[in-house]
């Protein structure tokens, strides 16, 4: 796998050897984008920061390893089996940026993985001889799901509830402390050493993580535009699957074994890959009921701030609850798809705006596991025209 | 930098650095928001300022316009979309209950609410402390309370806890309002949108001891409230209505109406005396005012090396509700324990302070301005047409300096009037003040008081009071407002949503004081009297007993 390629403090020499400006072309041309999910260019963010507006010329840097989202497990796999090239990445960007104070900010759940990185980090910095330049805090998160969110993240570790704030101001123009920040997962960083030492570096590599009803789960790597066909065959499945959901937040699509998988196509559905997690859903699920987890996980997840997320979540979670326990009839359908709208359109943060894709995703591939809950009688009397096509059928 | 947008289809040029609202509401276009306050960063938190900006919704409050932008703000989307979220936000408010006087209400009859499509998730129990109470059931979480105690007083008393459709507001560890170090000032009060913060009523208590024959009920109304309670019956900001205040509160079946002017007289002289002794022994300066029992609360939370400081002097409602119980019910051959003594306040903390043991307070009830105009309102009293009526005599005559006492450097105007001419026995060139009346958070300034200059200083609101108290030893005689703008910005006076009423209504205090024939308060022929036949004179045993009082201090947890 591309991403374990070690590169033993060779590529953070090069760096110093040529210089930040050198080193930020070579990134550029090697075309490497953030692995968060939005494809951001990672020399552009790194420009933004050092060409920010902003009196304080200090940049912090975040490695975001807050891996929060259902079914994403890569960024552990990299932590667990190849830190040093992710801390010579952020020592690579500390000294392109400048940067004084580095973070980690380290999901909840990866606490046990914590000491190692310590002592990594400890004999990387001795090593390279940045001991006295740069510190690397890890900052443990405390199991919020909102706190992988950019500007939730900076408000966690400023030590304020971690909520998410509206952009612009952007981090790079005004993040921790007012400072300017830069903040990349840690699959990213992990690229950039890879990217500046091996010319036959691939930027178009990614990290898959494959779960759902699949027989053998796990970290995978392929290049974007990989054949569905190609993962299934690698993935041997014994029963068939009718779709997949791309972590809780990308959106359910409908499972074609010829589709490619690539930005554009899973976009065309109205999906969203984020960072290529792929729920795998067996032919004898109800979406409705996958739906119904999903929109507990965000009803629970929801940080309270917006009212739109904050209130919206939790009603479309009983509203789930009232079509599954077959008590709603078709108007509470169209309430459902309002309201999912409405949420995507007015919440404040990411989180909000694609609390609600599962369920548009799924009213647009997925109707019919909707309506078959929808009670038979309520439906003729709620909607005028249907009495005459009864009259219709007899005729 | 200036950039050319389209709002509704008018073209304008407008300032880049300015939120979309800020530019709308300077345009004369009203947007609809519940979570924005003037003063303070915006949070986008209640999404009720929905516009359209180049066909995507954003709120107005947080939003810069791009260069030739084409801003929307009242079409079909926009309206269905703020519509949802006022219905999500409140499904525990019917609109026809909502008081009129608060600033969702406007917000709520425009846009209306389908009640029947979300039903209520909340079920708190409501928090009942002595001043303020709290229900969490019909929060609709926009924080402003919270942004308000936090920025504009920075005590911190409350914030949000928990998460998603379970964030609630809450004090420190779930536990009540009485329990932590709040200041009980009101301002989460005055800026909540759907009154979900109240105070704690006295009205059934007052109603009730007005209709019992035997006891003998008095009225006593703080220096603000004739300024504001006009307000309350759709009178422009500023009105004084002195004569139809006392007039309404005999219709209502007052016994006597008294004024807390002459308290704040008394208060002056026992300040200024206390003042003069402390210049001239030296010790325990600065000297710092204790009217405010926000501010009182303030200290004994937060400030526990300033015990020494304090003046000692009980607030003017505290020493002109004991001299009534005393001095009155002895002129008027009444047995105290029939007297009722009702303050008319424009506070909430002067409810926490009349159950103050210490005290031995001559106060029974508080009543806020507020509940004044609910009970005028209530006996169908038609206020803006009564006839003026006088204070009764006795305890009614006050001077210009008490009046002033409810606006911010009132106080310190009063005292100062009245420290410089009983000890150089000189008249002042100028009774008025002009730096004291400039309005800011923080005001100071420089008197000769027998060769020596002494510095004096006011703050208003608790974060200018932290901020002055940062270089307290430059000075020798400080007053502290807890309230922005003081008294006439008080947690119990009519909501407002503009600094200007404040302007407004400080102007009218003032306006007072000039009408008056006695501007001192050592003039007071009433306040001569008294020390004549009753205290003998400033800081003598008697004063001390009835009108000084001692500190605690509190613990913050």
């Amino acid at each position: 796998m591309q991403i374990l390629r070690q590169t033993n403090l060779e590529a953070l020499k090069l760096a110093m050897n040529i210089g930040p400006e050198k080193t930020l072309k070579i990134l550029e041309e090697k075309s490497l984008v953030g692995r968060g999910g939005a494809n951001f260019p990672l020399a552009k963010k790194w420009k933004l920061a050092m060409n920010s507006k902003n009196k304080s010329k200090e940049i912090f840097l975040i490695c975001n390893a807050d891996e929060g989202e259902p079914g994403t497990f890569k960024d552990k796999f990299i932590l667990k089996n190849n830190p040093e090239t992710l801390i010579e990445g952020i020592l690579i960007a500390s000294y392109v940026l400048k940067t004084k104070r580095a973070f980690i900010y380290l999901r909840n759940e990866y606490d046990y993985l914590r000491e190692e990185l310590e002592k990594k980090i400890e004999t990387i910095l001795k090593n390279s001889g940045m001991k006295n330049k740069v510190s690397i805090e890890i900052v443990r998160g405390a199991g919020a799901y909102i706190c992988g969110e950019e500007t939730a993240i900076m408000q966690s570790i400023m030590g304020y509830r971690g909520q998410a704030m509206y952009k612009p101001p952007y981090p790079t123009d005004e993040g921790l402390w007012g400072k300017p920040t830069v903040l990349n997962n840690v699959e990213t960083l992990t690229c950039v050493p890879q990217a500046l030492l091996y010319d036959d570096w691939n930027p178009n590599m990614r990290l898959f993580s494959l779960s759902g009803d699949i027989d053998n789960p796990g970290v995978y790597e392929w290049e974007l535009g990989v054949k569905m066909a190609t993962i299934l065959d690698t993935i041997k499945p014994r029963k068939e699957r009718k779709a997949m959901s791309f972590g809780c937040f990308g959106g359910i699509m409908p499972l074609n074994k010829d589709s490619t998988i690539n930005t554009e196509t899973i976009c065309k559905e109205d999906c969203q890959h984020g960072a290529f997690s792929i729920i795998f859903i067996g032919k004898e699920r109800n979406i409705v009921d996958i739906c119904l987890s999903i929109a507990k996980f965000y009803a629970y997840e929801s940080c309270g701030k917006c009212t739109p997320c904050r209130e919206g979540t939790i009603r479309i979670l009983n509203l789930l609850k009232k079509i599954r326990d077959e008590k709603a009839n078709e108007s509470d359908l169209v309430l459902l798809k309002d309201m999912a709208q409405h949420i995507k359109e007015t919440s404040l943060c990411g989180l909000g705006q694609s609390s609600t894709n599962h369920i548009l995703t799924a009213l647009q591939h997925f109707k019919g596991d909707f309506e078959k809950y929808l009670i038979k009688e309520n439906r003729i009397d709620s909607t005028n025209n249907k009495p005459q096509k009864q009259v219709k059928n007899e005729n | 930098m200036k950039i050319k947008i389209t709002v509704d289809g008018k073209e304008m040029k407008v300032d880049s650095n300015k939120s979309i609202l800020e530019i709308c509401r300077e345009n004369g276009i009203k947007i609809p928001t519940l979570c924005y306050h003037k003063s303070l960063f915006p949070e986008a938190r209640c999404r009720i300022c929905l516009v359209e900006m180049n066909r995507k919704l954003v709120t107005a409050c947080s939003t810069k316009p791009q260069e030739n932008a084409n801003i929307l703000t009242t079409s079909e989307r926009i309206i269905k979309a703020r519509k949802m979220n006022l219905e999500l936000m409140s499904p525990n408010i019917k609109i026809n209950e909502l008081a009129n006087d608060f600033e969702a209400k406007e917000i709520y009859d425009q846009i209306g609410l389908d009640t029947d499509r979300f039903v209520s998730i909340k079920d708190y129990h409501p928090d009942l402390g002595a001043a303020i109470v709290r229900d969490n059931n019909k929060c609709i979480n926009c924080g402003k309370c919270i942004a308000v105690c936090a920025k504009i007083q920075e005590i911190y008393a409350i914030d949000f806890a928990s998460r998603a459709h379970n964030e609630h507001v809450t004090p420190y560890e779930e536990k009540k309002l009485e329990e932590v170090a709040c200041i009980k000032c009101g301002q989460c009060l005055i800026n909540c949108p759907v009154g979900a913060i109240q105070e704690r009523s006295h009205l059934n208590e007052v109603l009730q001891a007005l209709n019992n024959p035997k006891k003998h009920v008095i009225a006593q109304t703080a220096p603000s409230i004739r300024a504001t309670l006009g307000e309350l019956f759709d009178m422009p900001p500023g009105t004084l209505v002195m004569g139809k205040m006392v007039s309404a509160l005999k219709k209502v079946g007052f016994d006597k109406v008294f004024d807390v002017d002459l308290g704040a007289d008394m208060t002056i002289m026992e300040e200024s005396a206390e003042l003069l002794k402390r210049i001239k022994s030296g010790k325990n300066l600065p000297m710092i005012t204790t009217c405010c029992p926000g501010w009182i609360l303030m200290m004994e939370y937060f400030y526990h090396n300033l015990v020494p400081n304090m003046s000692t002097c009980k607030s003017p409602h505290e020493m002109s509700g004991m001299l009534i119980k005393t001095y009155y019910a002895e002129k008027a051959k009444i047995n105290p324990k029939d007297i009722v003594v009702v303050s008319i306040m424009p506070c909430t903390a002067k409810k926490y302070e009349s159950t103050r043991k210490e005290l031995h307070t001559g106060v029974d009830y508080v009543l806020t301005t507020r509940e004044l105009g609910r009970l005028i309102k209530q006996k169908n009293i038609d206020f803006v047409n009564l006839k003026d009526e006088e204070f009764d005599p006795v305890l009614g005559l006050a001077s210009g300096a008490g009046d002033i006492f409810g606006t911010a450097g009132g106080v310190m105007e009063a005292a100062l009037r009245t420290a410089y001419e009983t000890s150089t026995k000189n008249k002042l060139k100028k009774v008025e003040f002009k730096n004291l009346r400039s309005g800011k958070g923080i005001k100071e300034g420089m008197i000769i008081l027998k060769g020596k200059k002494i510095k004096y200083a006011c703050a208003n609101g608790g974060a200018n009071i932290r901020k002055l108290l940062k270089n307290k030893d430059k000075y020798h005689f400080i007053e502290m407002m807890a309230c922005p703008g003081g008294c006439v910005g008080g947690g119990g006076q009519p909501i407002y949503f503009d600094e200007k009423v404040l302007q407004a209504r400080g102007k009218a205090l003032y306006e007072q004081d000039r009408k008056r024939e006695f501007r001192r308060s050592h003039e007071n022929p009433i306040v001569k009297a008294i020390y004549k036949k009753y205290l003998g004179q400033p800081l003598s045993k008697r004063a001390e007993k009835l009108l000084h009082t001692k500190y605690s201090i509190k613990d913050k947890f």
